[in-house]
């Protein structure tokens, strides 16, 4: 378990985080969320020791991070690079002994993490060979071949092609479920919905919201309908039940006021219009973020 | 401590492979050489070819002698390295003759001529003129020569003995013998003495500046693409700074070694030079501490630089500062004890390359040595610990270099 407690950095005019604090369990995936500048890549370098906070702590399994736990760390920044005129396998071998890892550990373990992720050939490559994806698999190796116990992935996705986005995707699930604590930083809210078990969201450095992923979605977004019909609807804009209505040539989005069922509603309309198709939809991630932040 | 060793092996492996290490291996030994040894080597060089050399002896005294005294300089094969042509004609006025000449050595029919006469106050005019302001040895030479036939001729006149004459006129050449503190000579002259420093200093720019801006580049990339906060996520900034040090001094030393085979295997048995260092160990003492020293600058400064330009532009600034001691090579060596040098001995950043040259020319007493050496060693520590605190911050730093004040502030900021 890791517990970030209390955080607060400052820099010389800004206060990058303040008084933030969560808890991440392992076999989840965490995601933090938020706009450009709401303090993730700081947080982020809170965790990992690289930067230390003005206050606050972050603990894991109830003692301190500090360099003791580096081994045990991984980290996928958001800016890629890698040593472009050296070997694919030399960079991997090299991250991996900055981890304590031994070099013939590392050169077993990057052979079956290069055929995972179906680079096999990339091994006797230099980097500035590869192709922007294929430096992004390089790079996620350097993440995770020493078998970190806390994985920090941020934007993940970003640079890849979809058939890709779906395997390391894949391979993160897999990851999280193998028992590894994962944070996911990411703006792709449709990534993050998929994958994060818990969310934290972020901005201008406070916490706007936090918890498991369904408590966030009841709490924060009001469920709105999808309505496809014939007829005229405009009687919806007068309609008592209803707090917010967009309404199209056959197709309306409703939500409604607290407190009102969507079955009860359904039955003020049937006689008015004639229903194709109605359904409750989740607000999705990316509507409370926005939402979220607007506020 | 590991974590450093595998950052040093890095550093190593991965610039070992570079071309850039590869050619700097081969061609810095080439520079130095040329530096060292071309400019002599163009001096003492003379043309290879006879000349023709025109004389218009308006006091028609001297003309017979100084051409069968000139005639005595022969080339490499005894070839004569000059012909001698008699320009005077008794019946011709003095400025004609010049102009045919003139218009000779225009046309390359002459090399140049020489002009003698006398004013009216019956002192000597001596000229030699020609195209090129070239060459010194050939001035050399014709003012030997006239001066020699010149005081032969005063002395018969005032009936002195010639073989007296000649013999006084051979010049006594100086040697000069250097002592070491303990009074023992040693076989070093000046030439030596001054080779032997300017190639020291030399190396130590040469190595301080391709190493030190590695370093400072390798710093920028690894800025760039973010690849120092997985570094610094793995190990403590201590580390890499360490690890990057010993990674560039072990690249230097496979550099030195290659040097040295290179200029063994080029000298032959002929090393005298190196025997004429017996003040080796210490003077590698130095140098070694010189470049711990400017590296420890370098990755300080490294650190907060964020592209390759301004890279380049600190780099070139410090490097200026090891080779400034070669602008006083001379003065060092003439006046070991003035007040200037005396005074950049104890210039950290001066102290190696000055020490160096010190060393070559004069015993210095012990104390000196073991002042400079303790200076050396307690900056080296305060420059690191100083170094290591920008570095951590500098390196996590990005856009554009942070003020003087900023940096006090990193100083002042706890670990």
């Amino acid at each position: 378990m890791l517990t970030v407690k209390n955080l607060r950095k400052e820099y010389t005019r800004t206060v990058a985080i303040d008084n933030v604090s969560f808890t991440l369990q392992p076999g989840r995936i965490f995601g933090l969320l938020g706009p450009n500048g709401a303090g993730k890549t700081t947080t982020i370098r809170v965790i990992l020791n690289i930067i230390k906070p003005t206050s606050g702590e972050v603990l894991f399994e109830g003692k301190p991070m500090n360099s003791s736990v580096q081994n045990i760390t991984g980290y996928l920044p958001e800016e890629r690079g890698l040593y472009k005129k050296s070997k694919a396998m030399d960079v991997i071998i090299y991250f991996a002994s900055l981890k304590n890892m031994p070099a013939s550990k590392a050169t077993q373990l990057a052979r079956e993490w290069l055929k995972k992720l179906d680079i096999a050939d990339a091994e006797t490559k230099k980097i500035e060979e590869l192709s922007k994806g294929n430096q992004q698999k390089i790079q996620f190796i350097t993440s995770v071949i020493h078998d970190p116990k806390i994985l920090i992935l941020d934007e993940p996705f970003s640079g890849f092609d979809p058939i890709n986005q779906q395997l390391i995707k894949e391979t993160i699930l897999q990851l999280a479920n193998s028992g590894k604590i994962i944070v996911l930083s990411t703006h792709q809210m449709e990534y993050a919905e998929k994958l994060c078990n818990d969310i934290f969201l972020i901005n201008k450095g406070k916490e706007v919201c936090s918890g498991s992923l369904s408590d966030i979605k009841r709490t924060y977004g009001t469920p709105s309908l999808k309505i496809e019909f014939e007829g005229n609807a405009s009687f919806l804009n007068e309609h008592g039940d209803v707090a917010h209505v967009d309404i199209y040539q056959n197709f309306a989005e409703v939500q409604l006021n607290d407190a009102v069922k969507p079955s009860n509603f359904l039955k003020t309309l049937v006689d008015k219009i004639e229903i194709k198709h109605f359904a409750v939809v989740e607000p999705t991630l990316n509507k409370i973020f926005i939402d979220a932040i607007k506020k | 401590m590991k974590k450093a060793l595998a950052i040093a092996k890095w550093e190593f492996m991965e610039k070992i492979k570079s071309k850039a290490i590869i050619l700097s291996f081969f061609l810095t030994p080439l520079i130095i050489l040329g530096f060292s040894i071309l400019p002599t080597f163009f001096a003492e060089k003379d043309d290879a070819t006879t000349q023709a050399i025109g004389i218009i002896d308006e006091t028609q005294s001297y003309f017979n002698l100084f051409s069968s005294e000139l005639s005595k300089y022969q080339l490499k094969d005894n070839q004569p390295r000059y012909v001698i042509i008699n320009l005077f004609k008794p019946d011709e006025l003095t400025d004609s003759l010049k102009a045919d000449a003139n218009r000779n050595v225009v046309k390359k029919k002459l090399e140049g001529y020489l002009f003698l006469a006398k004013n009216k106050k019956d002192e000597m005019l001596f000229e030699y003129r020609s195209l090129n302001s070239g060459n010194f040895n050939d001035y050399k030479r014709f003012e030997e020569s006239f001066n020699k036939i010149r005081r032969i001729e005063e002395f018969k006149k005032a009936n002195i003995d010639t073989s007296l004459v000649s013999h006084l006129l051979n010049n006594v050449e100086l040697n000069t013998v250097k002592l070491d503190e303990k009074g023992k000579e040693s076989s070093a002259d000046f030439k030596t003495q001054y080779f032997s420093s300017f190639m020291f200093i030399m190396i130590l720019f040469m190595v301080i500046m391709i190493s030190g801006g590695m370093l400072v580049r390798s710093l920028v990339e690894e800025k760039a693409n973010r690849l120092i906060e997985i570094i610094v996520s793995s190990c403590k900034p201590d580390d890499i700074l360490r690890g990057k040090i010993f990674g560039l001094s072990g690249l230097t030393l496979a550099q030195m070694t290659v040097w040295a085979l290179i200029g063994i295997a080029m000298a032959g048995q002929g090393i005298t030079m190196f025997s004429s260092f017996q003040n080796l160990p210490l003077l590698t003492v130095y140098f070694i501490l010189g470049f711990v020293l400017f590296t420890a600058i370098f990755v300080g400064i490294g650190s907060i630089v964020t592209t390759e330009q301004e890279a380049q532009q600190i780099t070139s600034y410090l490097s200026m500062i090891t080779i400034f001691p070669i602008v006083i090579v001379i003065p060092a060596m003439q006046n070991p004890n003035s007040m200037l040098i005396q005074v950049l001995s104890y210039i950290p950043l001066t102290t190696p390359g000055v020490m160096i040259l010190r060393l070559n020319s004069s015993p210095i007493a012990s104390w000196e040595i073991i002042l400079t050496l303790l200076e050396l060693i307690v900056s080296i520590y305060l420059v690191i610990k100083i170094s290591s605190k920008i570095f951590r911050i500098g390196i996590l730093s990005y856009g554009k270099m942070p003020s003087l004040k900023e940096l006090l502030v990193w100083l002042k900021e706890k670990e």
